[in-house]
C-alpha cells in the first residue's frame, strides 16, 4: 500500500504521541519529585455518617512508594493515605501510579497530586489522529486558530491581572473583536466576506451586551448573586461580564459565518434576488441553527455547576437556595449570550445585503 | 422585576420575532433542558443510580435539542440517530480518560466553596464527573449533527443521482465547513465557562508543571478535547450513516421496480 501525505501525517502523530505519552508516564514533566506507587495495603475501613445523614465509607490504605528522581532516587517511604467512597476531595492509589510527593527533612513523604499530565497527552495524541483524518489538509487551519486563540486568551487575562479587574467591559470587548478578527483572518482570509462576517459579529455582540446591559442596570441587577462566582479572585462582577463576553463570541461567529456564507452563494446562483427574499432566507437559516446553538453554550455552562449543585442539594439545602448559589450565574450567562446567538440571525443578514457589490463584478467578469 | 425575569422575558419577544414557531420551540428546548438538568441533579442527589440516570437523561437532552430545534421530521430523526450514535462513542472514551487522567471530585480550589457542606457525601464523585463531562459535550454533537445531516440531506435531495465518489467529497467539504465553527463555539463557550479558574492559576503563578497534574484543570482540558472528538466524529459517522441509508433506500426501489418488470430486465441492471 502506498503511503499517502496523509497516512504518513497520522503514523507520525501516532508514534510520536504514544512515545511522549509513555514518556510521561514514567519521567516528570519539569521539576517535582515523582513516586511510584510500589505495594498497596488495605488497612481498615468503616462506616461514617455526618450530619446531613449521608452514609459513606472510609478507607485506610498505606502505599510504599519509591522515589523515581532527584536527591532521594531509589528510596521508599510508606504513606497512609485515607479516602472516602466518594471520593469527592480525596481518592484512592492504585499500585503502580505515579505520584508527585514532597519528602520532608524529617524523612516523610508526603502525596501531593497523581500523575495527570500523560493522560492529557493521550488524548491530545487522539484528538490530533481524528482531526487529521477527518479533515487532512484542513486540520491545520482549526490546529493554527485554536494555538491562536488559546495565546490570545492568555494574553487578555494577563491584561486582565494587570488591571486587577477593573475597566473589564472595555477590556473584553476590545479582546473580542481581537479574536474575531484574528479568527476570521485565519478562517477565510481578508475579503470582503471576511468584513462582512466581522461587521455582524462586532455588531450582534455590541447591541445584544448593550441591551442585556442596559436591562441589568434597569433592574439594578437585582437577584444576581455575585458572590456565586466559583474561583473569585478579583471583583466576581467583573469576571462575570467578561466570562459572559467571550463565552458568546465563538456561537456569534460560527452562526455568522453560516448565515453570510449561504446568503453569498444563494446569491450567487440566484443574482435576481430581492433583499426582501434574501431578509426572508437569512431568517430561514438562522432559525434552524440558534436553538441547537444556544443549547451548546447552555450546557457548557450549566453542566459545569453540577458537581456543586448535587452537595447542595445532598446536603438538604433548598432548592431555591441550591439555584442561587450554584446555577443562577450559569443561566444567566446562558440568557445573555441567547439574546446574542438570536440577534446574530437578523444582523448577519442585514450585513450580507453588503454582499451584492462583489457578486455582480464577479457576474461582470 | 429581577434581572433573570427580565432577561428571560426578553429573550422570548426576541426569539419570537425572529424565529416565529420555530423560535418558540428553541425557547421550550432551552426551557426543557433546564429541567432535565436539575431534575438529573436532585434525583442524584436523592440517591439515584448514576448509571440509570445517564441512560435516561442522555437520549432525553438530544431528543430535546434536536427534535425542538428543528423543523423537519426526517432531519430529526437522522440527527437523533447520528449523535446518539456519537454519543455512545464518546461516553466510553469519557469513561476511560476520567478514569485514566484520576481527575475527578472537586480540586483545593473549591476549599473555600465547601466549607458547610458535606465532604463525604456518598455519591461516586468518579461517575458524576463523567456524567458532566458527557453533558457538557452533547450540545456541541447535537449542533453538529443537526448541520452535517441538514447539509447532507439537502444535497441528496437537489442531486439524488450523485455519485458515491462525489458524494464523499461534497460530505467532505460540508464537514470541513461545520468543524471549522463548531470548534471555535466550543472553545469560546469554554473560555466563558472557566475564565475565573484561569484567572486563579495566572495569579497564583502556577508553574506547568503543576498546573498539567491539577485535578480541576485536567478535567476541564478533557472536557474540551472531549467535545472536540465528539463533534469531529460526527461527520464521518453521518456521512456513513446517510450514504448507507440511501444505498439502501436505492436497492431497495430497485428491487421493487425490478420485481415489477421482467426478471430479465434485473440482471441488465445489475451491471
Amino acid at each position: 500500500m502506498k503511503l499517502t501525505k496523509k497516512k504518513t501525517a497520522l503514523l507520525l502523530i501516532a508514534i510520536l504521541g504514544i512515545i511522549v505519552t509513555f514518556w510521561a508516564y514514567q519521567h516528570p514533566l519539569g521539576k517535582g519529585t515523582l513516586a511510584q506507587v510500589t505495594q498497596v495495603q488495605s488497612v481498615s475501613h468503616q462506616a461514617e455518617t455526618d450530619q446531613y445523614q449521608n452514609k459513606d465509607t472510609q478507607f485506610e490504605q498505606r502505599l510504599t512508594l519509591r522515589i523515581l528522581n532527584g536527591s532521594h532516587q531509589g528510596q521508599t517511604y510508606q504513606v497512609t493515605n485515607d479516602y472516602d467512597a466518594s471520593q469527592l476531595i480525596n481518592q484512592r492509589y492504585y499500585h503502580n501510579q505515579r505520584v508527585y510527593v514532597q519528602v520532608s527533612h524529617q524523612g516523610k513523604a508526603n502525596i501531593l497530586t497523581a500523575k495527570r499530565d500523560w493522560v492529557l497527552i493521550l488524548a491530545l495524541t487522539v484528538t490530533a489522529l481524528i482531526l487529521v483524518a477527518i479533515l487532512a489538509k484542513k486540520s491545520w487551519l482549526i490546529l493554527l486558530s485554536v494555538t491562536v486563540n488559546c495565546l490570545l486568551f492568555l494574553v487578555t487575562l494577563r491584561l486582565d491581572i494587570w488591571r486587577n479587574g477593573t475597566a473589564t467591559i472595555l477590556l473584553y470587548s476590545s479582546a473580542a473583536i481581537v479574536f474575531a478578527t484574528v479568527t476570521f483572518l485565519i478562517y477565510q482570509g481578508w475579503r470582503r466576506k471576511m468584513a462582512i462576517m466581522l461587521l455582524s459579529t462586532i455588531g450582534a455582540l455590541v447591541i445584544a451586551f448593550g441591551l442585556s446591559y442596559g436591562i441589568m442596570r434597569a433592574t439594578n441587577e437585582q437577584g444576581i448573586t455575585y458572590m456565586a462566582v466559583a474561583y473569585a479572585t478579583q471583583s466576581p462582577r467583573s469576571l462575570f461580564l467578561g466570562q459572559t463576553l467571550l463565552g458568546v463570541l465563538g456561537a456569534v461567529m460560527d452562526e455568522s459565518t453560516d448565515i453570510v456564507t449561504s446568503l453569498s452563494e444563494l446569491w450567487q446562483h440566484n443574482p435576481q434576488l430581492t433583499r426582501r427574499q434574501l431578509w426572508h432566507s437569512g431568517l430561514t437559516i438562522g432559525r434552524e441553527i440558534m436553538g441547537p446553538l444556544i443549547n451548546v453554550l447552555f450546557l457548557i455552562f450549566m453542566a459545569a455547576a453540577l458537581p456543586m449543585t448535587i452537595l447542595y442539594l445532598r446536603d438538604n439545602n433548598t432548592i431555591s437556595y441550591t439555584f442561587e448559589y450554584t446555577l443562577s450565574l450559569g443561566v444567566l450567562q446562558s440568557l445573555i449570550s441567547a439574546i446574542g446567538i438570536v440577534l446574530t440571525v437578523p444582523i448577519a443578514t442585514l450585513a450580507s445585503f453588503l454582499l451584492r457589490p462583489l457578486t455582480k463584478e464577479a457576474q461582470a467578469q | 422585576m429581577s434581572t433573570m425575569t427580565a432577561l428571560l422575558l426578553v429573550l422570548l419577544v426576541l426569539i419570537v420575532l425572529v424565529g416565529g414557531t420555530a423560535g418558540l420551540k428553541s425557547y421550550l428546548s432551552i426551557l426543557i433542558n433546564f429541567c432535565l438538568i436539575f431534575m438529573a441533579a436532585w434525583l442524584i442527589a436523592g440517591g439515584a443510580n448514576i448509571w440509570l440516570i445517564a441512560v435516561i437523561f442522555i437520549p432525553l437532552k438530544l431528543a430535546t435539542i434536536v427534535y425542538l430545534g428543528t423543523n423537519e421530521q426526517k432531519l430529526a430523526d437522522q440527527a437523533f440517530l447520528s449523535s446518539l450514535l456519537v454519543t455512545v462513542i464518546i461516553v466510553l472514551l469519557i469513561l476511560g480518560l476520567t478514569w485514566l487522567g484520576q481527575a475527578f471530585g472537586l480540586g483545593d480550589q473549591d476549599d473555600e466553596d465547601l466549607i458547610g457542606l458535606a465532604t463525604a457525601p456518598g455519591i461516586n464523585y468518579l461517575l458524576i464527573t463523567a456524567l458532566v463531562a458527557i453533558f457538557s459535550t452533547l450540545g456541541a454533537i447535537s449542533e453538529a449533527a443537526v448541520a452535517m445531516n441538514a447539509g447532507l440531506l439537502e444535497l441528496l435531495r437537489q442531486t439524488p443521482t450523485i455519485e458515491p465518489a462525489a458524494y464523499q467529497r461534497s460530505a467532505q467539504q460540508m464537514g470541513q465547513d461545520i468543524l471549522g465553527t463548531a470548534i471555535n463555539t466550543i472553545l469560546f463557550g469554554f473560555f466563558g465557562s472557566n475564565l475565573a479558574l484561569f484567572i486563579w492559576y495566572l495569579r497564583l503563578n502556577y508553574r506547568l508543571n503543576k498546573l498539567l497534574n491539577d485535578k480541576l484543570f485536567v478535567q476541564e482540558a478533557l472536557v474540551l478535547l472531549e467535545s472536540f472528538i465528539g463533534v469531529l466524529l460526527i461527520v464521518p459517522l453521518t456521512t456513513w450513516l446517510i450514504g448507507w441509508w440511501q444505498n439502501h433506500a436505492k436497492n431497495h426501489q430497485q428491487k421493487i421496480t425490478a420485481d415489477q418488470t421482467r426478471p430479465s430486465q434485473e440482471s441488465r441492471e445489475k451491471k
